[in-house]
């Protein structure tokens, strides 16, 4: 019985937790000696296995704020808390897709997806286990030996996913993940994305321009003003998931925001 | 019609060796001073067969062969480590970079007077020649390779805690492989030329240009046409292994158009 409430014993059972803390977070970037600020006091509290859709027009400092939040840009002003540990670089709890898929050109698709797993120390047979259970996961079994550009841009795209995913990341930032994509691949990589978050239960962050996308996979959504890059606004989607792409709530929602977005 | 065109496909490439064959014989029966310039070709291979009997071609051959090859390690190695560390440090770069630009203008054959003065005429001073002449090509090569890896792809490798090796085995070094290649084909090129004209400058030891000087000399034009032959067609065989391995080492491109598949 003590066994079974031992915290620890507890945690390893139930999904990792990934809550992210952002306090009066301040960016500038210098041009010619005088900063240019692209974001200005950001507050945001994400809930452990929460997803949170990001929308905002260009030049609002979304993509910013997630290459800061996965530490590949390390000054700025304010507080970035993963699970209560700042954020001083990249790290292996903490996932990112890109645009672009960013599939190294000269590895296959299943080196690719192998190459996250280069620092840990696993046999090889448990390492070929977890990149065929994630080229599963993703639907890309069968193309293992394909080089990217022998893929189309959805499956690319879905390729990065299992990169993301197969360090079993506490957070997974999404930065426009289906913008390059055309509208049927898109649609349909969304369903499946909200299969994968459902499945793995990680904290989901998603950067996207496309308001129905951010309601359609958002538990909230977040709407940002540029120059320079704040808060403006916040929603909360409170329909469970899986949910019908054309439900009148999500329309609603979906005014509110473009009044939100366009109008004054 | 198109069966005898599939036929002839593969040999579109000797056409014009063989019609040059042909004006050059041509030529060669116009007299006996054209028989001098323009050798019989019935005399091209009755030297041909001497040579070969004798060895002395064979000889020349693995002289010149071995040279090249060794210059072109050395040239090569060098030009890799040196186009990384420039490329790698903004420091190395504006030390060495100026130094090296200057120098890569002066042609290979021109340093040769000095180089002879310096270390002497023997094999050394021939294998130092032929390993600058790899290495500048190399180098300038290795250095745009790795310079312009794209940061994009560097930013992958940060985010999955790549070490420094496994970022330059993972990342920089495929990324700069095209480049790479580039380099290692001018490198073979450069090599092979400067390996036969600095046997035609300092005449001491073996090699195809110490055989075609010494032909001149005696005037063995045959010799000379052959030795000429030569160092084409070794050349252009050395040129088209390198293409081979490059291109299987760069399988993973998207084909662009104009490559032959």
């Amino acid at each position: 019985m003590t066994a079974i409430l031992n915290p620890r014993l507890v945690g390893a059972e139930l999904p990792q937790p990934g809550a992210l803390a952002i306090r009066g977070l301040n960016k500038a970037y210098r041009i010619d000696g005088r900063p240019l600020p692209v974001l200005q006091g950001i507050d945001l509290q994400v809930l452990p296995g929460e997803f949170v859709s990001i929308v905002g027009t260009s030049g609002c400092g979304k993509s910013s704020l997630l290459r800061l939040i996965v530490g590949l840009e390390r000054e700025y002003d304010g507080q970035i808390l993963l699970d209560g540990e700042p954020v001083r670089g990249p790290r292996l709890d903490c996932g990112l897709v890109f645009q672009d898929h960013r599939l190294f050109p000269w590895k296959t698709v299943w080196d690719n997806v192998a190459l996250a797993l280069k620092h840990q120390r696993l046999s090889r047979r448990e390492k070929a286990e977890r990149v065929d259970e994630h080229l599963a996961l993703v639907g890309l079994t069968g193309f293992e030996r394909a080089y990217p550009h022998q893929l189309s841009g959805g499956m690319a795209q879905r390729a990065a996913i299992a990169r993301a995913l197969i360090t079993r990341p506490k957070v997974l930032l999404l930065d426009e993940p289906f913008g390059a994509l055309d509208a049927l691949t898109r649609i349909r990589l969304q369903a499946e994305l909200q299969r994968i978050w459902a499945q793995q239960r990680s904290t989901m962050i998603m950067v996207t321009h496309d308001v129905e996308e951010a309601l359609y996979l958002g538990d909230r959504v977040i709407v940002m003003e540029p120059r320079p890059g704040r808060i403006r606004h916040e929603v909360q989607v409170d329909l469970p998931h899986p949910r019908e792409r054309n439900a009148p709530r999500l329309q609603n929602l979906r005014d509110e925001l473009l009044r939100e977005l366009t109008g004054d | 019609m198109t069966a005898l065109k599939r036929l002839l496909r593969p040999w579109r490439g000797l056409l014009l060796p063989v019609l040059l064959l042909g004006a050059w014989e041509l030529a060669s029966r116009q007299g006996a001073s054209q028989a001098y310039a323009f050798v019989p070709l019935a005399r091209i291979g009755d030297g041909l067969l001497e040579l070969l009997a004798s060895g002395e071609l064979w000889l020349s051959v693995a002289a010149s062969l071995q040279r090249t090859c060794l210059g072109l390690l050395a040239g090569v190695c060098g030009g890799f480590a040196f186009g990384a560390l420039m490329a790698s440090s903004p420091l190395a770069e504006r030390l060495l970079g100026p130094l090296y630009h200057a120098l890569r203008q002066v042609p290979i054959l021109g340093l040769i007077p000095l180089l002879a003065l310096w270390f002497g005429s023997g094999e050394f001073t021939k294998v130092l020649i032929v390993s600058l002449a790899a290495f500048y090509p190399m180098a300038l090569n290795a250095f745009e390779g790795f310079r312009n890896v794209e940061t994009r792809y560097r930013e992958v490798g940060r985010l999955y805690g790549l070490t420094p090796l496994q970022r330059f085995t993972q990342v920089n070094l495929p990324g700069a492989l095209p480049s790479l290649s580039t380099g290692l084909l001018q490198a073979l090129a450069f090599a092979w030329v400067s390996s036969v004209g600095c046997e035609l400058f300092l005449s001491t030891g073996l090699g195809l240009g110490n055989l075609m000087m010494n032909a001149e000399t005696g005037s063995r034009m045959e010799v000379v046409v052959i030795g000429v032959l030569c160092v084409g067609l070794l050349g252009y065989a050395m040129n088209l292994l390198f293409s081979r391995v490059s291109q299987r080492l760069l399988r993973w491109r998207a084909p662009r158009p104009g490559d032959s598949r």
